[in-house]
């Protein structure tokens, strides 16, 4: 066992360098000097090549890719090129709330999609299946930023129940931090929710027709016991395997409900540092998902 | 009897508002801003986002009020010599910055020196570079030499080039004084972090005690303008800057919220490369210029949130009222065809009209697109990204393209470069003598009248020549929510948070 995950964490290696190289190579292909972007409209020409300078903009592609691997093996991303601060500082400011984001909506999916799955396996084409089938459609089909908007205005607007937006470290205030987490997280889990309690479905119909279950019937057993103990130990594994799919998308980060909330994630990095063609943060944002995605897997 | 209960009524109102009008201290101001200040260095920053922050944790050399008109803020006083080739400033006495370093002539001398290294790469280079010489005369008093007389000067001093930053930080942090800002103004810097919020908090020893009643300011930013409008109404902020246009309507009557509405200093249209084909033939801009219709384009994309233009100059700046600026011209289809025969093209031409992403840039190109067919040009529309835009623009790799500018207190920053042969913002390639020497004409005359005279003269010109189709002039707005009071709105749009008060 500790031999196959030392191997996993080898393998992750080459995947890394792919990415690292892939990475270089998009951004360098998105059109528009970073330099003249960062200067704005009235830049002088001694400002503009300075900077270049500064970047390292001015030496070959090859030669800018090999120092920055060369830094980043020794664990140094560099500093943004737009605040300056170091982008290791960054991510690990974002990480914590990536985190309590990915895991709160992945509760959400979980408490909505388990037993709406099973309840829809279980009782199929009844009233009960069709209501949480077309919820699940719902849920996959509402886009994201309306169903955040219509949130904030129904619980933070009306009903004042909930802060609209924000973040607060959890070990600064756990409370608030978790109300802060509700919106977002149903937003978030909603999506989630449907695809997971589709494919619940789909599997736990698969397992129901067995010869197993039917023999564990015909032995006399509860249909709860059924359900729980047998058919839904080997209905889950596709189920597991997806959402690990998934939590490796959420800690890559949700833009969109990221935007709307003023959740300070990952999500909100990446495309603020690509907008402004913050290079080293763009590579170490993405990088660092890259890593979250192949030790998911 | 009666007569002394209506005196008694009225004293007692008169009470009432004098209380609720007098300025409250304490509390904290949460403030919505559109993006996520990167850099709080006035001498580094390109950002316009930063410049709102900027306003309450610097003061500057001198500022402007409500109508563009200079005032007074570090330095208290000024002379202008020398055919207005020389600056004498006296300087407030009395002034530290956060850092307790003390304001004086140095200090000045000091950030001059700052913008004006070439090895430092400030972008307020280009704004100061007709700096020679910066002098010493006393400890409150120092004399700045320019190259040429330049009267838009003390308005360039009104924005970031006139933000002092403390010396003694700037000379330990370097380049890092973006991230831990030193200034004078009424607030010092407590904390940034990153997409998330930007603290700043009442500076005790600031010299002017009337300024900040507020005792903490909190800048959020939302990227989201729906996001950023419904946390004011949920009472999660008390200022947001910038609003959708289909919003508009109905904040105007919103019970809570207060709506400001200001005409602002941008201007927004379409840069016309005169140094190639097609465009190098005036009849085809003319041609072009009369298909459009300015009133139903703004109608149609902006509703009541901008107003049609033919110059540079929005009705904010003293220049406004020239007929050349003001005067929107009617669309006129039979002229348009009329300098299509004259060209020798009667039946019309193509050419390729960048416009930058975005469902705004979008709506217009497509607006101008039909406007243009009826007369028989076919505009295609080439959607660039912002950044490649710019770099396009300066090495004059276009035909047209869609791009406007976020507008100067002094109406010599939405012209001046823009038509000065080789000017840095020249992408049109335009040149002309008589307009170079007007340029030049208006940077040295000193009356506002004398000024206005020879601007008119180039608009004259440019109304004809065409190397620019001005389209519109978006309006300034900001939201208000219950609690925040004394809030003076500036066409420059700026945030200024030193007279204002929160009601609890």
């Amino acid at each position: 066992m500790s031999w196959y995950l030392v191997r996993r964490l080898l393998l992750t290696l080459p995947v890394l360098f792919f990415v690292s190289v892939i990475v270089f190579s998009l951004i360098n292909l998105i059109p528009g000097d970073p330099a003249r972007i960062m200067l704005g409209e009235e830049a002088s020409r001694e400002a503009l090549s300075a900077l270049r300078k500064e970047m390292g903009l001015d030496r070959p592609r090859y030669v800018q890719y090999l120092l920055w691997l060369n830094h980043v093996a020794r664990g140094d991303f560099g500093r943004s090129v737009r605040d300056g601060r170091p982008v290791l500082d960054t991510l690990l400011l974002k990480l914590p709330v990536t985190i309590e984001l990915a895991v709160t909506s992945l509760v959400v999916a979980w408490v909505i999609a388990i037993p709406a799955g099973v309840v829809a396996a279980w009782k199929q084409r009844t009233a009960l299946d069709y209501a949480a089938t077309t919820v699940a459609l719902a849920g996959i089909s509402v886009p994201n930023f309306w169903l955040g908007i219509m949130m904030i205005y129904l619980f933070a607007v009306n009903l004042r129940l909930l802060p609209p937006s924000g973040y607060i470290e959890p070990w600064i205030d756990l409370a608030r931090s978790l109300k802060l987490m509700v919106m977002p997280s149903i937003v978030l889990g909603a999506a989630l929710a449907a695809l997971v309690m589709r494919l619940l479905r789909s599997s736990m119909l698969e397992v129901l027709g067995t010869d197993y279950i039917r023999t564990a019937r015909a032995k006399g057993l509860d249909d709860v016991v059924v359900l729980i103990r047998h058919a839904m130990k080997n209905a889950m594994i596709p189920v597991v395997t997806v959402m690990g799919l998934q939590l490796s998308g959420l800690l890559g980060g949700a833009v969109i409900t990221e935007t709307i909330f003023a959740v300070p994630g990952l999500g909100r990095l990446t495309v603020d540092s690509i907008l402004t063609r913050d290079y080293p943060m763009v590579q170490g944002v993405v990088l660092f998902a890259a890593l979250a995605g192949a030790r998911t897997e | 009897m009666k007569r002394a209960l209506w005196i008694f009524i009225l004293i007692g109102a008169l009470a009432a508002t004098s209380v609720t009008a007098a300025p409250q201290r304490g509390g904290t101001l949460r403030v919505g801003l559109n993006a996520d200040p990167p850099n709080l260095d006035p001498h580094q920053s390109t950002a316009a986002v930063d410049r709102q922050v900027f306003q309450n944790l610097y003061d500057k050399l001198v500022d402007i009020n409500q109508n563009l008109e200079i005032v007074p803020m570090l330095a208290t006083s000024w002379q202008i010599a020398d055919g207005g080739r020389t600056y004498t400033f006296k300087l407030r006495q009395g002034v530290v910055f956060h850092d307790g370093t003390p304001f004086n002539a140095e200090a000045v001398k000091f950030n001059f020196e700052r913008m004006l290294d070439k090895s430092f790469g400030s972008p307020r280079f280009n704004e100061v570079s007709l700096v020679t010489g910066v002098t010493v005369v006393d400890p409150y008093t120092v004399r700045i030499a320019l190259e040429k007389p330049y009267s838009p000067f003390l308005a360039v001093l009104s924005d970031r080039a006139g933000m002092m930053v403390s010396p003694a930080a700037a000379q330990k942090l370097g380049k890092g004084l973006a991230r831990e800002p030193v200034g004078t103004g009424p607030y010092k810097f407590v904390e940034k972090r990153p997409q998330e919020r930007i603290v700043l908090e009442r500076f005790d020893k600031h010299w002017d005690k009337n300024a900040g009643n507020i005792d903490r300011i909190i800048y959020r930013p939302f990227t989201d303008e729906n996001a950023r409008l419904a946390n004011l109404r949920a009472d999660e902020l008390d200022i947001i800057d910038q609003v959708g246009p289909t919003e508009i309507p109905k904040l105007r009557t919103d019970p809570v919220l207060r709506l400001l509405e200001r005409s602002g200093l941008e201007y927004q249209g379409m840069y016309i490369m005169v140094a190639g084909p097609p465009f190098n033939n005036k009849l085809l801009r003319q041609a072009l210029d009369a298909t459009i219709d300015r009133r139903t384009l703004v109608n149609v994309v902006f509703g009541e949130t901008a107003l049609p233009a033919n110059g540079p100059f929005p009705p904010a700046l003293f220049t406004y009222d020239i007929p050349a600026n003001s005067r929107i011209p009617e669309r006129n289809v039979d002229l348009a065809r009329q300098r299509l025969r004259e060209a020798g093209m009667p039946n019309g031409f193509s050419f390729t009209l960048k416009i930058t992403p975005g469902r705004v840039a979008q709506q217009i190109g497509q607006v101008i697109q039909s406007m243009a067919s009826d007369a028989g040009i076919k505009v295609n529309l080439e959607v660039v990204e912002f950044g490649a835009m710019l770099s396009q623009l300066d090495a004059h790799k276009f035909e047209a393209a869609l791009l406007g500018w976020s507008g100067r207190p002094d109406p010599d920053g939405n012209i001046y470069g823009f038509f000065v042969t080789d000017g840095g913002l020249n992408n049109s390639a335009y040149s002309n003598p008589k307009v170079d020497t007007l340029l030049d004409a208006a940077r040295i005359l000193t009356t506002r009248d004398q000024r206005k005279r020879a601007y008119a003269d180039i608009m004259t010109v440019l109304d004809d020549e065409l190397p620019y189709l001005y389209l519109y002039w978006p309006k300034q707005y900001k939201v208000l929510g219950p609690k925040l009071q004394g809030f003076v709105h500036i066409s420059d749009g700026m945030m200024r948070f030193r007279s204002t008060w929160l009601n609890p």
